[in-house]
């Protein structure tokens, strides 16, 4: 049932053939003009994770693909030591309501703060990679907007105990969770929804965002808003059901009546049209723009002989033939550029405090896609078109150059030399320079007429050669390392 | 459905990844000193288009005080008559409007009521597509403002823009070249220098890129030659607000003869479901209303009558609100809506509608009926205001309206 209009549509992507700078993009295969990186191992850490860095791909080398994922699906075996020591630093980006609530004045932004710094720097610094990419797509399905009026005391548990403690759980539990989590009922408006005028936002939001997509009617979006009334929140901040305000009686919605709202939730998690909208989602998010019909079917029947399970749906994906052959279809977004840079030049958290990830999360407010800020309740598209914009590109040329140079955000740990960091011994020409300092931090070598585009910014040749006297290449290596990142091979995910 | 404020737009520190070294050296190579843009082919308006999204309440903003049914649809947020500002008593200006009666009354601003679109679809994602892309029913999937680039032939690199975001504008989607900027002033490449020509590597290495990719580098590249040379604003008193910020920067474009033919500008957190309230200071509609009304007044002071003679700018929304309120002082989905259309040459002071009522027999699923196509009302000021003949390239099938809102453009 779920076309591929009503995906873009739920995904907040631009319709279907978004087309920017004189340019039909929509069958314009991305990678028909760009190198990639042909690996296998490359390619599943450069869409399971927030990039590769040597580390993890030596780690991953080592154990192939299935012990890779096998490892990765059991993220609390993995130590994460950096970034807990990071998150800890952010001591309200989990915390509980009553939590909160004693911690700060009535509406603080603080906890939306902390939770949308955490998000960049479990991003960058987790090694539970696979969990955090997860998390991410979860959060950006049943999405709650940080900041969002309202929600200044539940948003930061409704992370906790709604997303992570489900990311790799099943989904029909994620969801029952959401609809009974205060910041979901407030954001979607659900708390004041009452017997004699019930709110409709949640229940639309509900069906078409959350789980079967646009084949509701308008019948069936009053019929659901009738079932929710009364599922609110109390006076302490919590979760609670007002029997005074629910419309008594069962409900018929989608053709099937219901009991009560958890009935309704364990029907429409287990919607055929729900598995064929969350396949076609995770496709989106990790294989291709244009979500493989094949995978999609496969996916949707895995999901529904799981009991909505998504380890086994994350298992399938990963290793089926489609995500193998789907090498340089995806671009990196934003976030998932500016991330995988921090990965790639090895920067590592600034030794106390959060003035660098406050200057992160702020670049990333500029460019439109700072973690949970979206503000409608689809979530940030996930398709290239939506950010092939010049100033998305500009922005994120800039942030290469001031990481690459180390000018902002100051703080950041960084290698003490970053030449013999990324490249450890010096070629004899310029252009092995740019083809060893490409390798190492996008896979491989740039075409021979953009490593001389890169190479014009220092005045040099491919040819030129390159001694451990010449007095120019220290100036110049932020500006070859900018310009690098700035190339279309790492724009590739 | 929430969606970032116009105003409450919350302030955090907007400090630029751009270090200070990076913002030096700007005047590289490629960069002229003078704006030779605008583009000799196109003689209309500069066209405004001003998205409230998240569903605007027109029954608020234009309120029906002369239909009955209005206040028993809404017995706690209707806009008491005793309160509207302007009007001729079958509707009234909501107070939060104030900013703008003398452009009202000066006969620059004026509204249309129960327009909207032909599919009756209640879903913000859905509705926003449909009225971005305003060709339904046909395999069309560009927006309609890359269509009327298009048909002007305007190819300049600040032909179409969009401001107050750096992701595109999906009604700019297509393939006329369109930039968004988040603010003119950010739109700035680091590290370019005649010493270390960035800007041209970057040229170089996106030459032979797929189109996905290169478009959007070469519009940057073309576009930054531009930006670089727009005079900064001249102090003009522009509330301290997104919507504010963006309008001075469209202001600046005008100004400059940068060769703007039309701008997006998108202005949300009108999905009132709750709390929509009473027609006073604190209630989250005239707090919206009062922030959209000082933008758009200092738009307009900002220009001078001798430039807004050669602008138009029109507000779309999704759809309108439902009739009745819901418990939570605000209004759910609904269909029929209102527009306002500000310029030089709009025929203000008047709210322009085939006014369906708002009795029971009369709704639409409960909202009010689209009587107009919110295409046919653009349909007049692009013929009327912007040189147009045909709109079929534009809105397919589409009649233009007849209601003589606009002035043909001499």
């Amino acid at each position: 049932m779920t076309t591929r209009r009503t995906l873009l549509a739920a995904a907040g992507a631009a319709t279907a053939a978004v087309t920017i700078g004189g340019v039909a993009a929509q069958a314009a295969p991305i990678a028909a003009a760009i190198p990639v990186a042909g690996d296998p191992i490359a390619h599943l850490l450069r869409r399971a994770t927030f990039g590769p860095t040597p580390a993890t791909l030596a780690e991953a080398a080592k154990l192939g693909v299935s012990g890779w994922l096998d490892m990765q699906l059991s993220p609390e075996k993995i130590g994460d030591g950096q970034c807990d020591a990071v998150v800890a630093r952010l001591p309200l980006a989990g915390a509980s309501i009553a939590t909160v609530r004693a911690k700060l004045p009535v509406h603080s932004y603080e906890a939306f703060k902390q939770l949308g710094r955490a998000g960049v720097a479990r991003a960058a610094w987790s090694n539970r990679q696979l969990f955090e990419s997860v998390a991410a797509f979860w959060a950006n399905h049943l999405h709650v907007a940080a900041p969002s009026s309202g929600g200044w005391d539940s948003r930061a548990d409704y992370d906790a105990q709604v997303i992570r403690k489900h990311t790799f759980g099943k989904f029909a539990d994620m969801l029952k969770a959401s609809l009974k989590h205060p910041a979901m009922l407030t954001y979607l408006d659900n708390r004041s929804s009452t017997k004699a005028h019930p709110n409709e936002n949640y229940a639309r939001e509900l069906m078409e965002l959350h789980t079967v997509g646009l084949v509701y009617s308008e019948a069936d979006v009053q019929a659901a808003a009738r079932l929710l009334t009364g599922h609110t929140v109390g006076k302490n901040g919590g979760y609670v059901y007002d029997a005074s305000k629910h419309v008594a009686g069962a409900v018929t919605v989608l053709g099937r009546t219901f009991a009560d709202e958890t009935a309704f939730a364990d029907f429409l998690a287990r919607h055929p049209a729900t598995a064929q909208r969350i396949a076609t989602k995770l496709c989106v998010r990790f294989v291709a723009d244009d979500a493989p019909a094949s995978l999609v079917a496969k996916l949707a029947k895995v999901y529904l002989d799981n009991d909505t399970a998504i380890k086994p749906v994350l298992r399938a994906l990963f290793t089926s033939p489609e995500f193998a052959a789907s090498q340089g279809k995806k671009t990196r977004t934003p976030f998932e550029d500016l991330i995988a840079t921090i990965r790639t030049l090895g920067l590592g958290p600034e030794k106390s405090g959060t003035k660098a990830l406050d200057a992160i999360y702020n670049a990333l407010v500029d460019i439109g896609n700072a973690p949970y800020r979206w503000g409608p309740p689809n979530g940030y598209p996930d398709v290239a078109p939506a950010w092939a914009s010049p100033s998305v590109f500009l922005l994120k040329c800039n942030w290469h150059l001031n990481l690459a140079a180390g000018w902002y955000p100051a703080g950041l740990a960084r290698p003490a030399d970053l030449r013999k960091a990324l490249v450890p011994t010096l070629p004899a020409t310029y252009g092995a320079l740019i083809d060893a300092l490409a390798t190492r931090l996008t896979g491989t070598k740039l075409p021979a007429t953009h490593t001389a585009a890169v190479l014009s910014v220092a005045g040099k040749l491919p040819t030129s050669p390159l001694t451990s006297s010449d007095k120019s290449l220290a100036g110049n290596f932020p500006y070859l390392v900018a310009l690098v990142l700035d190339s279309p091979t790492f724009q590739l995910r | 459905m929430k969606l970032p404020g116009c105003a409450e737009h919350v302030t955090l520190s907007r400090r630029s990844l751009l270090g200070a070294a990076a913002l030096s050296g700007l005047a590289g190579a490629g960069v002229s000193t003078q704006l030779a843009w605008a583009d000799p082919g196109y003689r209309g308006d500069t066209l405004v288009v001003l998205s409230l999204h998240g569903g605007f309440d027109g029954l608020s903003a234009i309120a029906p005080i002369g239909d009955t049914d209005y206040y028993k649809a809404r017995p706690t947020i209707a806009v008491p008559k005793s309160q509207v500002i302007a009007g001729d008593g079958t509707f009234g200006l909501h107070p939060a409007l104030a900013p703008l009666l003398p452009l009202w009354k000066g006969g620059k601003l004026a509204a249309v009521h129960a327009v909207g679109q032909a599919n009756p679809t209640r879903s913000h994602f859905a509705a926003m597509d449909a009225m971005e892309n305003a060709a339904p029913g046909t395999s069309i999937r560009s927006g309609w403002l890359d269509r009327m680039l298009g048909v002007t032939g305007a190819t300049g690199p600040l032909a179409g823009v969009s401001l107050g975001a750096a992701m595109p504008n999906r009604l700019f989607a297509g393939p006329a070249p369109a930039v968004s900027m988040a603010a003119i002033d950010k739109f700035k490449l680091a590290g370019d220098s005649a010493k270390r020509p960035m800007a041209e590597a970057l040229r170089q290495m996106y030459a032979d890129a797929p189109p996905l990719l290169a478009g959007p580098a070469a519009a940057a590249g073309k576009a930054l030659a531009v930006t670089a040379s727009i005079p900064p604003a001249n102090g003009a008193n522009y509330p301290d607000t997104d919507l504010g910020a963006a309008l001075r920067d469209v202001a600046r474009l005008i100004k400059a003869k940068a060769g703007l033919v039309t701008a997006a500008v998108d202005c949300g957190d009108w999905d009132m479901h709750d709390a929509l309230g009473t027609a006073v200071k604190g209630q989250r509609m005239y707090d919206n209303l009062a922030d959209l009304a000082l933008a758009l007044a200092a738009f307009a002071t900002d220009l001078g009558p001798a430039a807004m003679s050669s602008v138009t700018l029109l507000t779309i929304s999704e759809f309108g609100r439902r009739v009745a309120e819901n418990a939570s002082h605000g209004a759910d989905h609904g269909h029929g809506n209102a527009m306002l259309l500000l310029g030089g040459g709009v025929r203000g002071g008047k709210v322009y509608t085939e006014w369906p009522g708002l009795s029971p027999g009369a709704l639409v699923a409960g909202d009010l009926a689209v009587t107009t196509d919110y295409r046919s009302v653009i349909g007049e000021v692009l013929q009327k205001r912007c040189g147009l003949g045909s709109l079929s390239d534009v809105f397919p099938g589409v009649k233009p309206s007849s209601f003589g809102l606009a002035a043909a453009r001499g």
